[in-house]
């Protein structure tokens, strides 16, 4: 009884605001043309907002206004001479036409009318001011943002020796121009959305028009739009719920932090969805093949991209399958060792307690608290960490008698295989089923093996992201596709895109197909 | 809905439980650790008492480096790095059972690579002996098999000086292709043949270096001939290079010869060299024409001969063709008439291209081949004449 008590009271005082609803669905609250009316409302609706600054003033000296913005988001400096100073030294006392010549007062070029408290509440959490004047029900929005914010650096988690050394940062509309800089087209959209009831995260699902497909479009958008959620503080929270297969360990959607791989992915008919407050961005659909291709691939010579391609290929194997294979020749298979490697194995085993399959349970384990301690440490301390690694998982576990020394060999060579990723996704996708794989090894020997990878293939083929297979181009089969698979085709050979769901083949073709460059194509001396 | 979705669920994920934990329930019937196996790298026959099989087989001891506080339990005359134990039994899984129950670890047969035979065994016959390295599925068939002098056992004690062990030593050697190289495999085919004919690489050991005594190297010299899968007989080794002729097994060779009146020899290495069986069988007389196609190099030449003289090539070709036509006809007079086993492989040949008269004359087939009258054709080609250019005296001139 007590409690609805207050609750009534409360309601009163808010007259008709409920703020503890989503904001888009708050009912639309039309501006009172009592100036002191609509303070009030803000007040109570902004109450025990310490960083929100209600500036009451006159323009002209006559006429009441209140500048509202939260401090520490405006360019207070701006707002003070382009729109506080110039209002209260008008000089026009007319009444009527007021609102209009206090727009011509301003000389900020972002300027929107508003309408509604609703528009307020938006605005101003952007970092706009605003000013409501007395007698009228429309109100501006002054947009002179200012925050602080990270410079753009070059990413950390995906460096290139040979490419553009700038990365996404945390603030959205940098993200935004930093692709636009790259897109000059206009038919590159950038549609809006805000998700999160109380984050309110703007969240940009960027496409180009006419490559990507318009169904795919309609399929982001609306899975996006169902998000119904407090907060969006990272875009792992909108990738886990928007994919298609929320209990498959393999990443379905691409992240990067680059933008020029935001603009390649673009450029081949993906969708971006750029969020704000976070420098990754989440790319759809995502194929196998795009977790093995790095951005590098495409700014080295097409052979050497080839040919590392193939090596991370063969790692992923490595990766996934040594310590898996190592655990089930050794209990299982002795004889398909060459004798003097099988002796030498035996020799340095002789001393050690474990079966095979513990030893590399022990070394597995050790090796990823290493790598997870590495990750979390701070860097001072990261150095003692990388010490005792080194020592822990080489010389001590093998002088100690824990381990033996071909599968520290092994188990560095799953480590090293494991960083060769070029998407982290992709390597914690090997680590997760790297260890089911061992249980099976070490329990049916090359059997399990078999019966693990066979598990993980026919996983591989259901997985579909955003409607296009996980195997696209190989499983169902294209081979128009495979140039950019198997293989990075040199860029005179790539004349179409990839082909993901689209049935229209029309718009295929990313480039003229005779583009191989050759003394009978002209330029040059002749 | 939700409430009749959920019970399904349950029991999806009680039944995936209950596939999980039956993978358990098979357990790891036939997981085995390296530290619980004994590996045989090479194991011998001999004959024992009472027809009795002896079984030696030699053990690797995998203390490695510390090998030599753990050597107290070998028996026999090994010590290091493996050791050599035997038992005797009426089979030889008869007698592989009985080493079992020496032994703490495991028999494992999956890196034996070796097995050699005892001189009296092979005399008395192999081919009981041959099933069980063949049906037995560790044992790797792959083996290389040899005929030891004496006892096998001694020649698996022994102790090389370069090699690890005598297994290793023994098919190091017979990688070089000098001798003949038969896997248990190919013993097996052989002994299925007509006749049974078959030939395995003779096992010598070389006399102790004047260093230490104890260092007994076995070595190949020269090769053992079954017949009917008992012992016929052994070739010495300039017999052996010859049947490799027939048998398209010479890999790498040095021949030497001597021009007519020229002071000094030529010596020739063997390149590659194809070697034809082409039978026939005409007016009842069975004929085999021996087709020998070979490709050499000069390496040293100690004549006054100049051999970019093409008269010069033409007599060396002539002689060196002579020289492989007689190292295969002594080879043939040994085996053909004196041994009477055909281990060149003629019975396949006169099968395949006369099948009818091959079964009506089956039986006969011991009487026939001593009477097959073999002919040689050797085509011989010099491929290069060394580096040196012209005589050496007269190197200068040019």
């Amino acid at each position: 009884m007590k409690f609805s008590g207050i609750w009534k009271k409360k309601k009163d005082h808010f007259q008709n605001i409920q703020l503890n609803e989503s904001l888009d669905t708050l009912p639309k609250i039309p501006l009172h043309t009592e100036l002191n009316q609509n303070i009030e409302v803000l007040k109570s609706a902004y109450k025990d907002c310490s960083d929100v600054v209600f500036r009451e003033f006159s323009i002209g000296g006559s006429i009441n206004a209140v500048l509202l913005y939260i401090d520490g988001l405006s360019n207070t400096e701006e707002v003070d001479q382009h729109v506080l100073k110039p209002l209260i030294q008008m000089k026009n006392h007319e009444h009527g036409a007021i609102f209009e010549k206090t727009k011509k007062e301003i000389s900020v070029s972002d300027i929107k009318d508003i309408y509604s408290i609703n528009d307020i509440f938006k605005q101003i959490s952007i970092g706009n001011s605003i000013i409501l004047i007395e007698n009228e029900t429309n109100g501006i929005s002054i947009g002179l943002p200012k925050w602080e914010k990270r410079s753009i650096m070059e990413p950390d988690a995906e460096s290139v020796i040979r490419g553009p050394r700038e990365g996404f940062i945390e603030t959205l509309r940098v993200n935004t121009s930093l692709l636009r800089r790259k897109i000059r087209h206009p038919l590159l959209r950038m549609k809006q959305m805000d998700i999160g009831r109380y984050t309110e995260t703007q969240v940009i699902v960027a496409y180009i028009e006419g490559i990507a497909d318009s169904t795919l479009v309609d399929e982001v958008t609306s899975r996006l739009k169902r998000i119904k959620i407090d907060g969006i503080l990272e875009s792992g929270y909108i990738e886990e719920l928007i994919v298609d297969h929320p209990f498959s360990p393999f990443s379905q959607v691409l992240t990067t932090e680059r933008p020029d791989v935001a603009s390649a992915c673009l450029l081949e008919g993906r969708v971006v969805i750029l969020i704000d407050g976070t420098p990754i961005t989440l790319i759809a659909p995502c194929t196998f093949a795009s977790l093995m291709q790095a951005p590098e691939d495409y700014y080295n010579p097409f052979y050497i991209s080839t040919l590392i391609r193939w090596l991370r290929y063969i790692f992923f194997f490595i990766a996934l399958l040594a310590p898996s294979a190592y655990v089930a020749i050794l209990t299982f298979h002795q004889e398909m060792l060459p004798t003097t490697l099988l002796l030498t194995i035996a020799q340095s085993r002789e001393q050690i307690p474990f079966p095979a399959l513990i030893e590399a349970f022990i070394m597995e384990i050790t090796f990823e608290a290493l790598r997870e301690a590495g990750v979390r440490l701070p860097k001072q301390v990261g150095a003692a960490v990388s010490i005792v690694g080194a020592l822990v998982i080489g010389q001590a576990a093998t002088a100690a008698g824990l381990v033996s020394s071909p599968m520290v060999m092994v188990v560095a060579i799953t480590g090293v295989a494991s960083f060769l990723m070029p998407r982290y996704a992709t390597g914690i996708s090997i680590r997760i089923l790297r260890f089911p794989i061992m249980i099976f090894s070490g329990m049916l020997g090359l059997l399990g093996v078999m019966i693990g990878i066979t598990a993980i293939v026919a996983h591989m083929c259901t997985l579909k992201s955003f409607g296009v297979p996980y195997f696209n181009s190989t499983a169902p089969l294209k081979i128009q596709n495979l140039k950019d698979v198997l293989i990075r085709a040199p860029w005179w050979a790539m004349d179409t895109r990839p082909e993901f769901i689209s049935k229209d083949t029309s718009n295929l073709r990313r480039q003229s197909s005779n583009l191989k460059p050759g003394p009978s194509k002209g330029g040059g001396e002749s | 809905m939700s409430c009749m979705i959920r019970p399904i669920k349950k029991t999806m994920t009680l039944m995936l439980l209950l596939c999980l934990t039956s993978i358990f329930l098979t357990g790891c019937w036939d997981r085995t650790e390296v530290n619980d196996l004994a590996l045989i790298l090479a194991a011998g026959i001999d004959k024992g008492k009472n027809k009795n099989i002896e079984l030696s087989a030699q053990i690797y001891i995998p203390g490695g480096s510390q090998g030599g506080q753990q050597s107290g339990m070998s028996s026999g005359s090994s010590s290091g790095q493996s050791f050599v134990r035997s038992a005797e039994g009426e089979t030889i899984a008869d007698a592989m059972a009985r080493l079992q129950e020496e032994l703490t670890r495991e028999v494992f047969w999956g890196q034996n690579e070796v097995l050699i035979i005892g001189e009296k065994l092979a005399k008395a016959g192999i081919s009981d002996e041959i099933d069980f390295w063949m049906r037995h599925s560790e044992p790797r068939i792959r083996a290389d098999v040899f005929v030891s002098k004496g006892r096998s056992k001694s020649v698996l004690g022994a102790k090389p000086e370069l090699e690890r062990d005598a297994a290793k030593q023994l098919r190091k050697i017979v990688k070089t292709h000098i001798g003949v190289k038969v896997t248990v495999k190919d013993l097996s085919q052989m002994l299925a043949g007509e006749s049974a004919p078959a030939v395995l690489p003779w096992v010598e050991k070389l006399p102790p270096s004047l260093m230490d005594k104890k260092k007994e190297i076995p070595i190949i010299n020269g090769a053992a001939i079954f017949k009917e899968g008992k012992m016929v007989g052994r070739l010495d080794d300039k017999e052996t290079r010859g049947i490799l002729w027939p048998r398209n097994e010479i890999k790498s060779g040095m021949i030497t010869i001597a021009i007519d009146d020229e002071n000094g020899y030529i010596s020739l290495k063997l390149l590659r060299s194809h070697t034809e069986l082409i039978p026939s069988i005409k007016n009842g007389q069975w004929s085999m024409h021996i087709k020998t196609n070979a490709d050499l190099e000069v390496v040293q030449n100690t004549t006054k001969l100049n051999l970019f003289n093409s008269k010069v090539i033409k007599r060396s070709k002539q002689k060196v063709a002579d020289e492989i036509e007689q190292r295969e006809r002594l080879a043939f007079s040994e085996v053909q008439e004196k041994l009477n086993s055909d281990i060149f492989g003629f019975a396949n040949e006169f099968q395949s291209k006369y099948p009818q008269i091959w079964k009506q004359k089956k039986d006969e087939w011991n009487e026939i081949f001593p009477q097959v009258a073999v002919s040689f054709e050797t085509k011989v080609k010099i491929k290069r004449t060394g580096l040196a250019t012209g005589k050496r005296q007269r190197g200068v001139e040019q």
